[in-house]
């Protein structure tokens, strides 16, 4: 007798087995065919091989895997693939569960712990899904005081900004969801949401440690706001250009970081505070006010403000790579696609594979681009991550003092530097670049 | 599709100006009064100024917003509701409300915005910038002598010489 299921009996098994199976046949055959269908007609889809691809070919496509490279290809040039997969909401989630997940790990090891070890075979590789599943499992408790429609609206538009963020970063050449011309006054403009949002929802839940949470965020994001503007407008000066793709396709030869140090040393350090990480997590000191601006959320509404934290924390690291790390620049390590795919397939033994007509899917460009922005990226995110080990929290008239005195003075320095490089003819037209 | 976009927006403007100054709620208000200024930008998005918009997203919106904001949420309600019930008060603002508009309106009209063509590019704000620079540099210097007043006189305001500060060890 089994312990687990101890009125097992295997006819009844099998019956639910067969049950499930009959269910699942009516419901697809009565609303899975049907949606599909719907869809494929609402979605304007590809001429492939001068041939519409009707919605009932589709399926003969789907159904063909050598023939459906072409589609998938037709798909990656749309705007869905661009916003949700790859350099969109996609990339930028999993390379934030990423983060989560490294952190978490790499502070335990830092304080001489384990960490998440027991979810997942392999040292808690899947602690994150837990806590995800977690979280969604869990009731969402609202204040019976707070303002309704705020406190609901408040996580979604942190999402909903810090995808925004995202938008404006391009991984790789020409990837990139929101090619702009004026990319990086629209990060100014969207980073100027977040305290709104901070406040609002701090406020709308009516207790008073989100509202003290809440101040403190505003005092700190508003404050150094003006040295994180000003410690990028010396890149801007070199550059001459607010187009972040042009900004970082300017840096072929060498990162900015070379002329510019102290303007990346300003800029890392206001970034630390906009994003309230830790010699700068005044807003939700959690040994002073409980959770900050985040007590009163609970369930999925905590989960929603994590992710845009750091969603927002990936894209603060990669604006940083592209201003002064040189972007997808770097040395050519991928190697090229292998011509003889696309003309004769590749024989292994007694089977032929291809030829694939349709199949360098991405470039080399473009996977080398995005290797190397994505190893840029880790390592300004482990040195985002390490103070969290290390420092303990400043005091807030050192917080202010710091972003209104030190920081506003450096990123005039930084400003300076830029001038003098630029009218000494060292940089700019006529001198290296 | 642009008249459309014009309308909804012109709808979001008016609407939100209207609820910031009707609703009761103070920090509902100072959201739509958020939504105006959203709108305004919206309207230079459509006037081919992105460069404009932008900044008007990142100053009124992102700061100017956040003040009120901060300034409803610590000031007390009470002093803020004190109503005074004034006739000639009233009165008084109508008749300022009718002399601003005609005068605005009479600018307007005399600027020659009739004879404005539309098909002409839109310009590139580096050659706004060069202009702040080169022709327009008085009102620039103006502007920055006006600005760092401001900010020197709240700075004096601020300053309060009663409160003594004994607890900071610097």
């Amino acid at each position: 007798m089994s312990v687990i299921a101890p009125k097992f009996k295997l006819s009844e098994f099998i019956k639910s087995l067969l049950d499930n199976i009959f269910w699942i046949i009516l419901l697809l055959v009565l609303v899975g065919f049907p949606a599909v269908f719907m869809i494929l007609f609402v979605i304007p889809l590809p001429v492939i091989d001068g041939e519409l691809l009707t919605p009932f070919l589709a399926l003969t496509w789907l159904a063909d895997p050598t023939r459906i490279l072409p589609v998938v290809q037709a798909f990656m040039t749309t705007d869905i693939f661009r916003v949700m997969a790859f350099p969109g909401f996609g990339f930028a989630a999993l390379l934030a569960a990423g983060t989560i997940f490294v952190e978490r790990k790499m502070l335990a090891k830092l304080q001489l712990r384990v960490g998440p070890f027991y979810c997942g075979k392999f040292e808690g590789i899947l602690q994150l899904m837990g806590d995800g599943l977690k979280l969604i499992s869990k009731e969402i408790i609202i204040p019976a005081k707070a303002d309704k429609p705020i406190f609901w609206a408040a996580p979604v538009l942190f999402v909903a900004a810090a995808a925004a963020f995202v938008a404006f970063i391009p991984v790789a050449p020409g990837w990139v969801v929101a090619d702009v011309d004026l990319g990086l006054l629209g990060v100014f403009a969207v980073i100027g949401f977040f305290p709104i949002i901070t406040i609002l929802s701090a406020w709308s839940a009516n207790s008073k440690f989100p509202f003290i949470g809440g101040i403190r965020a505003l005092f700190q994001m508003v404050s150094f706001e003006i040295p994180l503007i000003l410690s990028l407008l010396g890149v801007v000066m070199l550059t001459g250009s607010l187009n972040l793709s042009e900004i970082a396709a300017s840096q072929s030869v060498f990162p900015w970081i070379v002329f510019l140090p102290v303007g990346a040393i300003v800029f890392f350090i206001t970034m630390l505070a906009e994003l309230e990480r830790i010699p700068f997590d005044l807003p939700e000191a959690e040994s002073e006010i409980v959770a900050g601006w985040l007590t009163e959320l609970s369930g999925m509404m905590y989960g929603l403000v994590q992710l845009g934290t750091y969603l927002k924390l990936y894209a603060f690291a990669g604006l940083f790579v592209v201003l002064f790390l040189g972007g997808w620049n770097g040395p050519m390590v991928v190697p090229p696609f292998p011509a003889e795919l696309l003309t004769t397939g590749i024989t292994i033994g007694p089977i032929t594979a291809g030829p694939f007509p349709g199949l360098p899917l991405f470039t080399q460009e473009m996977l080398n681009g995005t290797l190397m922005f994505v190893l840029k990226t880790g390592g300004v995110i482990f040195f985002i991550l390490l103070p969290r080990g290390v420092f303990p929290r400043i005091r807030v008239d050192m917080l202010l003092n710091l972003g209104w005195t030190k920081l506003i003075g450096l990123a005039f320095v930084n400003i300076f530097i830029a001038l003098g490089l630029l009218y000494a003819g060292v940089l700019g037209p006529g001198g290296l670049q | 599709m642009a008249d459309a976009v014009f309308l909804a927006l012109a709808v979001i403007t008016i609407g939100s100006a209207i609820a910031a100054l009707e609703l009761r709620s103070l920090i509902y208000g100072s959201i739509a009064l958020m939504g105006t200024l959203g709108g305004v930008a919206g309207f230079f998005f459509l006037l081919d100024a992105p460069f404009v918009a932008l900044f008007q997203i990142a100053v009124y919106v992102g700061s100017i917003a956040v003040l009120i904001l901060f300034t409803v949420m610590l000031v007390k309600r009470e002093l803020i509701f004190k109503k005074i019930e004034d006739k000639r008060r009233k009165f008084a603002g109508i008749g300022l409300m009718l002399i601003i508009m005609v005068s605005l309106g009479a600018v307007f009209l005399d600027s020659g915005i009739k004879t404005i063509t539309t098909d002409e590019p839109a310009p590139d704000f580096r050659d706004i910038g060069i202009d702040f620079v080169t022709y327009y540099w008085p009102a620039l210097i103006l502007m920055g002598l006006i600005l760092a007043g401001s900010v020197t006189g709240s700075l004096v305001l601020a300053r309060r010489e009663d409160v003594e500060n004994d607890q900071r060890a610097n």
